[in-house]
């Protein structure tokens, strides 16, 4: 702890040599490193303990914990995600009419959804969301349990807590968001719809609809449920990382709460500006 | 000899707590041993349940090495009761009880439920609490659920950890009577740390922490 507090009690004169610089750029580095080995090494404990699902018994007492998860993360979500995707979708059509001719817009609907909604602003808000209301939660759970000692718990039950704690989270984050980028997706149409509507009651549902189910291709989905499992499993695993460091103070939660959620927001706009990239360079 | 304790050492970083252990306990014995605030009493419980790394030594219950044991086979035989929490915080009571069945053994669902009332008839344990969730428990609840979890499993090495906080004699008494009769079903051996002198009356040896050692107490 001392060693730690002379490392941040450093002289000007320290601050801006060369060295002083060099760390100043390195440890960061270092940092991720280490940080991004440790999240790899907690995927291949979580795949490893997946082996465990193959006892029927066991696979039960999963099975309720996963459904809590997917329940709290994305069922729970549906109001929240319904709303957002309520007002994006009336201010993204509101806005377009400012902008484009109605015919252009009406003969364009399909393309313009898939493209903003469908492939970038539906992953993306599904995503802030689930750090938002979830991820945090299970941030603050994973380190509850640790201040309770309940990994020795398991531990001392012969139970390796990876499958009780971690497991349900590293596979209903994936189902979970991919539902809220569904719900999204369905709100957003609903009201972009109604926007139309009231300015043109003569427009078909059907058409509009019909008009997006054509540009969805099987590749879209695809991408969109790389997101998601990618997304969702990455959050998850961030959270319970995080978690796990708590050992005595309650204090360490918090600090866990606000490293995990940066690591996640930024772990996950990466994933999704990559993969359109990929996906969607011509 | 069923508990055979050799030469165990336990150390923390910068300190030695316990060096070159020798205990012999028989078959449904209990066995309580006085401790006091901090002297290792809840780490000599876990040191023989195997449940702490790098301890040297041997501990052998039915011929059967504890310290390297694999853990799921371990829990089999080996029940710990907390002095303090101890459950699983995502679980109701009943489910914490359970989780060792279903976890590690194939018994029927019905056969774990009856099981489990049956403890709890015995125990005096009211059925309702099995639905709350640990933390709506008090102290002595929450060690009473931990005993249970404990014995659910049937046991060959039952250690409890200052089982007395918040009871009053007669619970205790009456708990202790039921462990005995529990002995008779089940052949274990009952480690208790305690600072109760009525348990130590009516254990069949007691120790004392002494010099990193256990001094037989009468």
């Amino acid at each position: 702890m001392l060693d730690q507090q002379s490392d941040n009690l450093k002289t000007p004169e320290e601050s801006l040599s060369w060295s002083g610089i060099g760390k100043a750029i390195l440890n960061p580095i270092a940092n991720f490193y280490h940080v991004s080995m440790e999240i790899i090494g907690l995927i291949s404990v979580a795949l490893k303990a997946s082996t465990l699902l193959l006892n029927r018994r066991r696979r039960l007492l999963f099975y309720s914990l996963f459904q809590r998860q997917v329940y709290n993360a994305g069922v729970s979500a549906l109001y929240v995600n319904g709303v957002i995707g309520f007002l994006i979708g009336t201010l993204l059509i509101s806005r377009l009419f400012d902008y484009l001719p109605r015919q252009i817009i009406e003969d364009q609907f399909g393309q313009i959804f898939v493209v903003v909604v469908f492939r970038e602003l539906g992953p993306l808000i599904s995503g802030i969301i689930l750090i938002a209301r979830s991820a945090t939660a299970i941030t603050s759970e994973i380190g509850y349990l640790r201040l309770q000692r309940e990994f020795q718990v398991l531990n001392g039950l012969g139970i390796n807590p990876v499958f009780l704690f971690l497991l349900p989270v590293f596979f209903a984050f994936p189902v979970s968001l991919f539902l809220m980028f569904i719900y999204f997706d369905v709100v957003v149409f609903l009201s972009s719809f109604a926007v139309v509507w009231v300015s043109d009651p003569s427009i078909s549902f059907t058409g509009l609809l019909a008009n997006i189910l054509s540009q969805i291709t099987l590749n879209e989905i695809a991408i969109n449920a790389v997101k998601a499992i990618l997304g969702g499993m990455l959050i998850g695993i961030i959270s319970i990382y995080f978690g796990a460091k708590v050992v005595d103070s309650f204090t360490e939660v918090t600090e866990s709460i606000s490293k995990a959620t940066t690591a996640q927001l930024l772990v996950f706009f990466i994933i999704n500006v990559l993969l359109s990239l990929l996906a969607y360079t011509q | 000899m069923p508990l055979f304790v050799n030469n165990l050492n336990i150390e923390y970083p910068g300190k030695v707590l316990f060096k070159d252990l020798q205990v012999e306990v028989e078959d449904q014995k209990i066995v309580a041993v006085r401790t006091e605030v901090l002297d290792g009493g809840t780490t000599l419980l876990k040191g023989l349940a195997g449940m702490l790394d790098g301890i040297d030594g041997e501990v052998r219950l039915d011929g059967l090495d504890l310290l390297h044991m694999d853990p799921a086979q371990r829990a089999l035989k080996v029940g710990y009761v907390y002095e303090q929490q101890g459950l699983v915080s995502l679980y109701d009571c009943f489910q914490n009880i359970a989780l060792p069945l279903q976890f590690h053994t194939t018994t029927r669902n019905e056969l774990v439920e009856t099981r489990i009332f049956s403890l709890c008839e015995k125990f005096n344990v009211d059925r309702q609490l099995l639905n709350e969730y640990p933390h709506a428990l008090n102290d002595v609840q929450c060690r009473m659920i931990n005993l249970l979890r404990a014995l659910v499993i049937e046991p060959k090495l039952l250690l409890v950890d200052e089982l007395e906080g918040g009871m009053s004699e007669k619970v205790l008494g009456d708990t202790i009577d039921t462990l005995r009769e529990e002995q008779k079903n089940n052949a274990m051996i009952v480690i208790i740390t305690t600072a109760d002198d009525l348990l130590l009356d009516q254990a069949d040896d007691s120790y004392q922490i002494d010099d990193k050692k256990l001094r037989a107490c009468h």
